[in-house]
């Protein structure tokens, strides 16, 4: 590849700040959405996407201009988030997500609500709560997948796992979602569970 | 002339065609399931339209105008050390 010895120390050129200035600063926003995801704050959301950028823009050189910045980008913030950020959380209480039936909240919303209304305000108010409730493993799949877009190998290359592991984790991830839905629905009222599996 | 796609194996190919990651072949298969069976239908719209609001809902939040300033006065020093 003949990279220069200390071309780690190099900074960009002025030609390679203003390509990163034009391909990377685009997509704070996603780099903050996701950050917001992994950590669970604001704070330590803008922590990480600070870390991340400076960590982007001194290895500038190791990307390859045109090629996925935004892939690039979220693979130096996933990385520094568990290299420097990931703790120990308190795992939330384990409501027993695995015994509610996989396709209740389809059917209660489809047999309640057909127009949708409780179901559009429920997800607003608690779709992120939900995300946030998921494994770790299973939330940055969902969330690069569903809320950022990505193709299944897009995510493998960013997760640096198999295509297959992507498609399987999305799919429990959004069953584990649902799951999470439904239990909040019944929470707070909107549908009355059935034959009192649910708490 | 193959028989055409059952519940069970557009069910499982799901979330394959509502990600667009489909063959045409594949995805043309189940689209012609959808429009036959409307259970499925039912389910595929669901689906996609839980996935739109959890999309939209998490694109409300955006990078703050602060931090977009202080990264770029951060990437300015670290350009002017140089």
């Amino acid at each position: 590849m003949g990279v220069p010895e200390h071309s780690h120390m190099a900074e960009p050129s002025a030609a390679s700040v203003r390509s990163f200035d034009d391909e990377a600063l685009p997509h704070l926003d996603a780099l903050y959405r996701v950050a917001l995801r992994l950590t669970g704050e604001p704070a330590q959301a803008e922590d990480l996407v600070q870390d991340t950028m400076l960590k982007a823009y001194r290895s500038w050189r190791q990307y390859r201009p045109g090629t996925n910045a935004k892939g690039w980008l979220l693979t130096i913030l996933r990385n520094t988030f568990i290299n420097s950020y990931r703790r120990r959380k308190l795992e939330p209480v384990a409501m027993d997500l695995e015994a509610i039936e996989p396709h209740a909240l389809y059917r209660a919303v489809e047999s309640t609500d057909p127009e949708g209304n409780f179901f559009g305000q429920l997800v607003d108010e608690k779709v992120l709560e939900a995300v946030d409730a998921l494994p770790p493993d299973f939330r940055e799949v969902l969330v690069l997948s569903d809320i950022e877009g990505m193709r299944y190998a897009e995510i493998a290359e960013t997760l640096q796992v198999p295509v297959g592991t992507v498609k399987s984790r999305l799919f429990r991830a959004r069953r584990l979602l649902q799951a999470q839905l439904y239990a909040y629905a019944v929470e707070m009222g909107y549908i009355k569970p059935k034959d009192g599996k649910d708490e | 002339m193959s028989k055409p796609m059952d519940c069970r194996e557009a069910g499982a190919r799901l979330q394959d065609y509502l990600k667009q990651e489909l063959t045409p072949e594949l995805a043309a298969e189940v689209r012609d399931h959808l429009v036959r069976c409307r259970g499925c239908f039912g389910h595929a719209q669901f689906e996609e339209q839980l996935v739109q609001l959890m999309e939209a809902r998490a694109r409300k939040q955006t990078c703050p105008g602060d931090l977009r300033d202080r990264i770029s006065a951060l990437l300015r020093a670290e350009a002017e050390e140089s």
